[in-house]
Formats: structure tokens, C-alpha cells, sequence
């Protein structure tokens, strides 16, 4: 094991100026995530949750503020092998089957890939996709895309993992069926989780924590801290104590 | 059963009905023959098919793989940096336009043996593959871009491992379009040149004789060559692709890279680049002064030189010729086409009869076709227009269809679902939503209804800049050889340039960008 990585923002503010209009994206948005910990973002359309994940991935600078995970800057630690991500749209590559596509990766990193054959097969069972290791994307549901795309940000077995709306395009039924797969596969990982969503039940289901956020300008508004005992059944869908969290997080949303 | 039946009738009573015509000489006195009958005039003639068919063949293939090997490499590297894009916009936009027979005579003379075929072709591929390269590597998914870059990938292993091999359907379908072009630059390098072997020589001498069936032959020898090379391609990129295709990609793409003003000294640069090429070209290649006319060279012939005024003269006198029958031609071609595409949405059975013929007049060489039209129409003003109109018609059509093709049921459906009927659909959402495909259209036939017009004047007319060209290439008035060829580049690029400003202005004005 290495170093706990753990992920660090602090005043995070970005600014965005289209058409003569200035549209403050991200207002000092100041979040700690501990190592091994998950935190669910939830907020309405357009509050700067996925500009928070693409800002901790360097994928999108910030004006002000500082991202640290593992206590270091996102381009080295994602460079590192650090980091593994998984989007709202699969983003799979169309000429490549389902196995090389997880293994994308492991080339971008430089790591080797062949002696991951038996852990990409493995991801690819976990993921319930055993059979269709040299299917193209084109030949697969969205549901089955969706998780190649999950299996993909387990590949380079990371420390940290963000998750920017992974279910968001699929059904109901099959989004429960992932939520209980993600948390078997947080719990055995050990991964911190940045989870962006706009589920209020999967976000109180998985998290340890949940960050509310609102719009005009973007920014995080409350922490709430979910006491659920883990592991986590499926029966805790209708149980009062989830309802109550939901409800309060509702609260917090519709607010103001 | 009865689909198969659908699908095969219509082509199969078209050769029914020319077979007929043909057999009774009902066309223009037999110049149309039955297809019989030029089959088996090709039978007759085999023993001379294999020399010329493969002076053309390699021709063509050697230029083929010339051009679109220069064509992807500068396609990366306009991709890469778009500033030297910025520059060669002007060498680009001039290698489109330019009407390659209007550069046949320059090549011919001052290069040797096959290599103007070879240049001529490159010269026809070239375009069509660099765009196709930069579309390729421009529209790639962002998604999978940012999972590559979110393991800390930067341009380099983004360009290598999403926008290159993203960019192969792009490029094979640039080669499928391509490839007939290859073929028709081969074929008008033969006819401004002398050699004794190749399809546009065989056609070039087998004109004057007078008979239908040969040269009917040789244009369907001719078509044949271009239809199956666009085959080919067509074949190998769906091998290629497979069930690549059937996913779709992230819509949303890039943001359009580093737009911005271009600075003025650059917008100079571009449109100074050709001239200096153009000077490079000439100096690289040690061409006599004599023969290879600089800028300079042309200027002084237009305006300095001695018999400056004549020449003038004879000029603009070729261009009050062409230049309204181009136009006249251009606009009945796309009139009727945008007619046709439109109302063909109305009776969808008419468009799905018409659109494979139209696609496969695309392969026809243009050279191959004019000796026939000669034919049937005489050597009139009515056989220029003719060419004309099918030269713009025909791509026009395909294109206007293609992209009422593309609109999207949904809003196809809206209008219909409150009860609409098919006339106020058509106006609402087939009319707007096909305007841009017209003038993309009107932008994209305007070099190639000069190239008609021109090859018209060339083989049929004896008028306009076309028979100027062929006369001073026979007198070797090596002047005005090269002045009807710049002045000929030059109008086709102003024709394309205000195709695009009238673009440009009503897509503008409708709140629609120009499709580039």
C-alpha cells in the first residue's frame, strides 16, 4: 500500500465569459475528501459539479484555488497512474473491442499491457460482461457500454476515482443493480470516490458524505454526512432513515 | 420478393428503352447506339483496349497515390498548425478550383512523358483528401479525448490514439471520391498532351471519325475505370469499418480550434502563396523563360509587351463566351436540383429511384461524357449549356438530397403530427433545412461548371476560353497559353469566393453558420 491519497480542494473560483455574458462557473468551492472515503456531488443542471471533477483531473483550469490529490497536483498525479475516471458518456473508442478499450489506460500511462490480460478478463467479469471481451462498442446496449467504461477506470487499479453521472444514461432497474456493483467494488478497492450525480438516492446509497450544490454561482452549500451502517442492502431503498437523508438533502437542493 | 422486384425494374427497363432507341437510331440520327451494339464495337476493338487502358491506369494510380499521400500529410499538418493552414488556404482553394484542362498545355510542355498525366491526377485527388484528412482529425469524439488526456495524455498520444484512427473513414471516403478524379485529370492530361497511348488519346482520335459506338465505348471504358476504383474503396472501407460505424460518436465536438480573426498579414500571405509557388515552381525547374511564363511574365504579356492590346482583346472577347454560359448553366443546374430535391421529398419513391443514377454519374469521367453529348446535341451553344447543367446537376442534386436525407425524423414528423400537410411541411422544415446544402452546392460546382463549359469549347464549340486555349497551345503562343490558364484559375477561384460570400451572408442572416 501506498501513501493515502486523499483529495484536496481549496478555493476552487472560475469564471466563464460567453457572449458578453459572465457566468461564474465555480465560487471558492473548498472540499476535503479523506483517503478511502466517498463523496457524492449532487446539484442541480449547470452548478459546476462536473467543472469540480474536470478542474481535480486538470482537465480544465481553474482562476484561482488549489487542487492537491494524494498531495499532489492533479497532472502529476494523474500522470502517476494516480487517479481513474469514468464519464457521464462512455467515450469508448469505436474500433476497439471491449477488452482493448479498458486497456486504454494502461498505454496512455506507458504501462505494460500485456501482463494485465488477466486483470483486464477479471474487470470484465466484475463488470458482468464476461463473453464480450472482443465486442466492439457499436455491438453493445448503452448499459453494457456504460460499464466497459467503469471497468476502464478500475484498470489502472487507482488510488483516487471520480465519476462524473456514470449511470445517468441508463435505466432505473439497471442503475440500482450498478450502485450496489460500485459500492462490492469501492469496498474491496479502497479507492477515494468523487461520485457527480443528480440522483439524491444514489448519492445518500454510495456516499459517505454528500456535497450539495447550487447554481448562480456554482458552489457547495452544505455537507451532509450520511451515518448509514455498511455494507449497504438493497432493502435500504425503502428503509425511513434513507428517506429522511433524501428528504433532508431535497431540503438543502430546493432551498434557495 | 416484390422489393427485389422494385429495386431491379427501374434500371432494367432504362436498358430496356435504350436498347430500343438505340436499335431504331431514334436518337439525334444514331448517335446514341444501342448498348448492344457498343458492346460489341468494344469486342471489335479489344485488341486496342489493353495498351490505352493501362497508360491511363497507371497514370492515374501513380498520381492517385502521389496526391493523396501529400494530401494526408499536409492535412496533419494544417491540423496541427493552423497557421500554415491559414496560409495555404490560397494554394488550397486555387488546387480546387483550378479547371484542369485549363493547366493541361502549361504541364504538357514543360514536362516530359507521363509526368503531366501523373501531375494532373495528383492535382485531382489532392483536395478532396485534404479536407477529408482535416475533417477526420478535426470531428473526433471529445469524450474519449478526455479520458485519454485525464491519465495525463497530452496532444500527442490524443492525436495518436483517438483523432488518427478516427480520422480513416474520413480519409477512405476521401479516397472513394477521390479516385474518379484521378481518372479524369489522367485523360484531360492526354488530351493537351501528345502521346499515342491512353483512353483520352484513343477518345481524342476516334473523334473526328464519326462513330458513335467506338466512342461510346471508350466513355464507358472510361466510366467503368472511375466507377470501379470508387468501388474499391467503397468496398474496403466498409470491410474496414464494419461495426466501428454503428456507434455514434460524441456530436458535440471539439470546440472549434483557436478561431479567431486572421491577422491581416497572414489573410496577404495566403493569397501570396500561389504567386510565389507558382514562381518557385518555375525557377525550381529551370523552365526556358520562354516556355514557363512567370506572374510577371503574364503581366507583361497582357499589358506591357507589344501586341498587348490584341491580346487583350482576344481575351476578353473568349470570356464574354463563357463566362455568361457558365453562369446561365450554373444556375439552371442548381435550380433544377434544388426543384428536384425538394420535391422529391414530397414522393420519397422518385428519390430512391433517381438518387443511385445521380451518385453514379458521379463517377463518370466528364471527358468521357462530352464526346457524347457532342454527338447527340451537334456543336452548338445548346451542347455547352447541356454540359454545364449536368456538371452542376448532378453533384448538386446528390448533395441536396443527401442532406434532406439527414434532417431528422423527429422534426420531419412534427410538422405532420399537427396535421400538417406535405406542402406546408416542405416549406417549413424540408425548405429551411436544405438552403445550406444548396449554396455548399452552389459553392462546391462553380469550378467544375467552368471546367464543362471550358472541355465543351475545347472539343466542341470552338469558342470561348477553351478554344483559346487549344489554339494557342496549336500556334505554341506560349503567352496566352498561360494567360488563359491563370485567368481561368482566377475565375474559377472569384466564383467560388462569391459563392461562399453569398453563403456566408444569408446563412448569417438566417442565423446558420457556413458549412466549410
Amino acid at each position: 500500500m501506498t501513501a493515502p491519497a486523499g483529495i484536496a480542494l481549496s478555493g476552487l473560483s472560475k469564471t466563464f465569459t460567453g457572449r458578453g455574458k459572465r457566468i461564474e462557473a465555480l465560487r471558492d468551492v473548498t472540499l476535503t475528501c479523506p483517503p478511502g472515503s466517498f463523496t457524492a456531488l449532487i446539484g442541480p443542471s449547470g452548478c459546476g459539479k462536473s467543472t469540480i471533477l474536470r478542474a481535480s483531473l486538470g482537465l480544465e483550469p481553474v482562476d484561482t484555488g488549489r487542487v492537491e490529490i494524494a498531495g499532489r497536483p492533479p497532472a502529476q498525479a494523474t500522470a502517476a497512474g494516480l487517479t481513474g475516471v469514468a464519464f457521464q458518456d462512455a467515450g469508448l473508442l469505436p474500433w476497439r473491442s471491449v477488452s482493448r478499450n479498458i486497456a486504454l489506460p494502461l498505454e496512455v500511462l506507458g504501462r505494460d499491457v500485456g501482463s494485465a490480460t488477466g486483470r483486464i478478463r477479471d474487470l470484465i467479469t466484475l463488470v458482468g460482461l464476461s463473453g464480450y471481451e472482443d465486442a466492439l462498442p457499436g455491438e453493445l446496449s448503452g448499459g453494457m457500454r456504460q460499464r466497459v467504461a467503469i471497468a476502464r477506470a478500475l484498470v489502472s487499479e487507482p488510488r483516487v476515482l471520480f465519476l462524473d453521472e456514470p449511470f445517468g444514461a441508463l435505466d432505473q432497474i439497471l442503475r440500482r443493480q450498478m450502485n450496489i456493483e460500485l459500492q462490492r467494488i469501492w469496498a474491496e478497492t479502497g479507492a477515494t470516490t468523487l461520485l457527480v450525480t443528480h440522483g439524491i438516492d444514489e448519492a445518500v446509497f454510495l456516499a459517505d458524505r454528500v456535497a450539495v450544490m447550487q447554481a448562480n454561482p456554482g458552489r457547495i452549500v452544505e455537507v451532509i454526512e450520511i451515518d448509514l451502517p455498511r455494507p449497504r442492502e438493497p432493502s435500504l431503498f425503502s428503509a425511513p432513515h434513507f428517506h429522511e437523508l433524501c428528504d433532508r438533502i431535497a431540503g438543502v437542493l430546493h432551498g434557495g | 420478393m416484390a422489393g427485389d422486384l422494385r429495386r431491379w425494374l427501374p434500371p432494367v427497363l432504362l436498358l430496356l428503352a435504350w436498347e430500343v432507341a438505340g436499335r431504331l437510331d431514334l436518337v439525334a440520327s444514331g448517335a446514341l447506339p444501342a448498348l448492344s451494339e457498343i458492346l460489341s464495337r468494344l469486342w471489335q476493338d479489344r485488341a486496342d483496349y489493353p495498351a490505352h487502358v493501362s497508360a491511363t491506369l497507371a497514370a492515374s494510380g501513380l498520381g492517385f497515390v502521389i496526391g493523396n499521400a501529400l494530401a494526408v500529410l499536409a492535412g496533419l499538418i494544417f491540423v496541427l498548425s493552423p497557421v500554415t493552414e491559414r496560409l495555404a488556404r490560397g494554394v488550397n482553394i486555387a488546387i480546387f478550383t483550378l479547371p484542369p484542362i485549363a493547366i493541361a498545355p502549361i504541364l504538357t510542355l514543360t514536362l516530359d512523358g507521363m509526368t503531366p498525366r501523373i501531375v494532373l491526377a495528383a492535382l485531382g485527388v489532392y483536395f478532396v483528401t485534404m479536407q477529408a484528412t482535416v475533417t477526420g482529425l478535426t470531428q473526433y469524439d471529445s469524450r474519449a479525448a478526455d479520458v485519454v488526456r485525464a491519465y495525463g495524455g497530452g496532444r500527442g498520444a490524443v492525436l495518436r490514439l483517438v483523432r488518427v484512427r478516427g480520422a480513416v473513414p474520413a480519409i477512405l471516403s476521401g479516397f472513394r471520391v477521390a479516385a474518379p478524379n484521378a481518372v479524369l485529370g489522367a485523360i484531360l492530361a492526354e488530351f493537351g498532351g501528345g502521346g499515342r497511348f491512353g483512353l483520352g488519346a484513343y477518345l481524342l482520335g476516334s473523334l473526328g471519325r464519326g462513330e458513335p459506338d467506338r466512342l461510346w465505348g471508350i466513355g464507358l471504358a472510361a466510366t467503368l475505370i472511375a466507377g470501379l476504383s470508387y468501388a474499391v474503396f467503397a468496398v474496403i472501407s466498409r470491410r474496414m469499418l464494419g461495426a466501428s460505424l454503428s456507434l455514434s460518436l460524441n456530436p458535440a465536438g471539439p470546440e472549434a480550434e483557436a478561431g479567431g480573426r486572421m491577422s491581416p498579414l497572414i489573410g496577404l500571405g495566403a493569397v501570396a502563396m500561389p504567386f510565389v509557388l507558382w514562381w518557385v515552381i518555375l525557377w525550381v525547374m529551370r523552365v526556358p523563360e520562354m516556355l514557363g511564363k512567370t506572374p510577371w511574365g503574364v503581366f507583361d504579356y497582357l499589358f506591357l509587351a507589344e501586341g498587348a492590346p490584341v491580346a487583350r482583346e482576344r481575351l476578353l472577347a473568349a470570356l464574354a463566351e463563357t463566362l455568361p454560359i457558365t453562369l446561365a448553366g450554373m444556375a439552371a443546374g442548381l435550380a433544377f436540383a434544388f426543384g428536384l430535391a425538394v420535391a422529391g421529398r414530397l414522393t420519397p419513391t422518385f428519390t430512391r429511384v433517381f438518387l443511385p443514377v445521380a451518385i453514379v454519374t458521379q463517377t463518370m469521367p466528364l471527358v468521357a461524357l462530352t464526346p457524347l453529348l457532342v454527338l447527340l446535341l451537334g456543336r452548338g451553344t445548346a451542347v455547352t449549356l447541356w454540359i454545364t447543367i449536368s456538371v452542376t446537376f448532378f453533384p448538386a442534386y446528390v448533395m441536396i438530397a443527401q442532406g434532406i436525407a439527414q434532417v431528422p425524423r423527429a422534426a420531419l414528423e412534427l410538422p405532420r403530427a399537427y396535421g400538417a400537410s406535405g406542402w406546408r411541411e416542405l416549406r417549413l422544415v424540408t425548405l429551411p433545412a436544405s438552403l445550406p446544402w444548396l449554396f455548399a452546392a452552389m459553392r462546391l460546382t462553380a469550378p467544375r461548371a467552368l471546367l464543362g463549359v471550358m472541355i465543351a469549347e475545347w472539343l466542341a464549340t470552338g469558342r470561348g476560353l477553351g478554344n483559346l486555349l487549344n489554339q494557342s497551345r496549336g500556334y505554341l503562343d506560349f503567352g496566352m497559353i498561360w494567360t488563359v490558364a491563370v485567368v481561368s484559375v482566377m475565375l474559377s477561384v472569384a466564383l467560388y469566393l462569391a459563392a461562399l460570400w453569398i453563403e456566408r451572408l444569408v446563412m448569417t442572416r438566417k442565423g446558420i453558420g457556413a458549412m466549410e
